[in-house]
């Protein structure tokens, strides 16, 4: 008589009727073995899938959660952006009766910390600040606000650059240092036949009659502390053009890791420097969107040159 | 005036306990790694460590006797097939003895006999493949019925193996043909 192993092993399924009564019981005790070791997995399985199905369910919750926090942080920000536009500056229609303009600025995100803003000082003079506040996103847009309130609030107390950009420094340096923030700045005022400027940190160039002039820059940033500015003179007539940059321009990387380079936008700058502000502009940006891999930080460009007459 | 000192279980149950959570995907990620983290299978842990093991499972799942089956049939599975049981016993039916003596679920607990309880072979028939275990051990019957029935399958020879309660929790009634 066959053994139950055997049958089993050789699967023929007509040789179970020669199997002897033992052989029989103990086929009967496999299925039922097998029928509860089934019983049994099953219930371990349907106890792990309710807990399964109770976690996506949750899971299901919580991004429905996040998608509605998120929708209302879209939505501050697209608040926070229209404000932050609100505050950049709109052109004084005088002062471009006097100087050809073009500016590109662009933030990181939504909003940013890069700034720049048109005043007119005490004496009647007009004047361009460009600063990049240190951080990026609301908490940079924020500094800014304040540095724009701080700035049109000196405009009536101060004429020259030297002076307001201390006065701000001077009224900003307790809040910004508790935030734990600070600003480059470049503040420029344009006067008859010339520009007078402040610059801690940031980026300045003038072409006139072909050769081309550096900001100088030593002077400390704003907010980060208490010390006189040093202001700086340089001829600026008609025709002659000014650019004025903030570092994620010129601190971009291309593939190969190598910086954009001051160098190569202010030789830009100088080689196209006859052609229309809005022109040299354009291949200014182009040639940075051409060379750069990705966007790292805000950036912004202003170029302007005086009219003739 | 001192209390009673507290029952201790032995790292080695522990230790089971844990991989079988790990193996049946019970507990997983960084979870798995904490519950394993510092056991060490020679020491001897308070009993509240096991509680608080048994817990965290509960905590999670909402039907949780299927798992504590599963997990005692695992723990006897782990063993058997990589730890010592294949060279303790040759039979399944072997099992029962072996896991009411002296160096059984006994012998993986100890402190005061009133707390420690008993877990003992009332009634054993090979021949009807029937046993009777009353267990007052602070362990969970359902991981006990799971322990039993893993070790009694685990040699091999046995083609089935089931426990109930026959109306008393504590007592475990084995079937294994």
């Amino acid at each position: 008589m066959p053994r139950l192993e055997d049958v089993l092993k050789q699967g023929d399924a007509a040789r179970v009727h020669e199997l002897p009564r033992e052989g029989l019981e103990r086929l009967f005790w496999k299925y039922q073995g097998l029928r509860k070791q089934v019983e049994r997995d099953t219930a371990f399985w349907q106890a792990t899938n309710e807990t399964l199905k109770t976690a996506y369910e949750r899971l299901d919750e919580q991004e429905r959660e996040l998608a509605r926090a998120y929708q209302t942080i879209r939505q501050d920000l697209e608040i926070a952006q229209q404000v932050q536009h609100a505050l950049l500056p709109k052109q004084f229609p005088d002062m471009l009766a006097q100087l050809d303009l073009a500016v590109h600025h662009k933030q990181l995100t939504e909003v940013g910390g890069d700034y720049y803003d048109f005043f007119r000082t005490r004496d009647g003079h007009y004047a361009i600040g460009m600063f990049d506040i240190s951080g990026h996103g609301v908490s940079a847009a924020l500094i800014m606000a304040f540095l724009k309130a701080q700035f049109m609030q000196t405009m009536e107390q101060a004429a020259r650059p030297k002076e307001i950009v201390e006065w701000v420094n001077q009224a900003s340096l307790g809040f910004l240092r508790e935030v734990r923030r600070y600003s480059t700045v470049n503040f420029v005022v344009f006067g008859e036949r010339a520009i007078r400027y402040v610059c801690g940190g940031g980026y300045g160039v003038l072409v006139r009659g072909g050769e081309i002039y550096t900001f100088s820059k030593g002077d400390p940033f704003i907010g980060l502390r208490r010390r006189p500015y040093t202001e700086f003179e340089l001829s600026f007539d008609a025709d002659d053009l000014l650019a004025m940059y903030t570092d994620g321009l010129v601190e971009a990387k291309n593939a190969d890791g190598e910086d954009y380079s001051s160098r190569r936008l202010n030789s830009l700058i100088r080689e196209h420097a006859r052609e229309p502000v809005d022109d040299i502009l354009r291949r200014c940006v182009d040639d940075y969107h051409e060379f750069r891999r990705a966007d790292t930080d805000e950036i912004t460009l202003i170029i302007l040159r005086r009219r003739v007459g | 005036m001192t209390g009673d000192p507290e029952p201790l279980v032995h790292g080695t149950l522990m230790a089971g306990f844990a991989q079988a959570c790990i193996n049946l995907n019970i507990v997983a990620g960084p979870g798995a790694a904490e519950l394993l983290a510092d056991l060490d299978v020679e020491r001897w842990y308070p009993l509240r460590r096991w509680f608080a093991l048994e817990q965290m499972i509960g905590a999670t799942y909402q039907h949780i006797d299927p798992i504590r089956l599963k997990l005692g049939i695992e723990m006897m599975s782990l063993w058997y097939h990589r730890g010592p049981g294949h060279d303790i016993i040759r039979r399944g039916a072997d099992f029962l003895h072996f896991q009411t003596g002296s160096t059984g679920i006994i012998s993986v607990i100890r402190g005061p006999r009133e707390l420690v309880g008993s877990f003992d072979l009332r009634e054993f028939d090979a021949a009807a493949g029937r046993a009777v275990i009353h267990s007052t051990t602070p362990f969970h019957r359902k991981i006990e019925s799971g322990v039993l029935i893993g070790g009694l399958l685990a040699p091999g020879d046995l083609d089935y193996v089931d426990v109930h309660n026959d109306g008393d929790p504590d007592l475990l009634v084995v079937e294994f043909h």
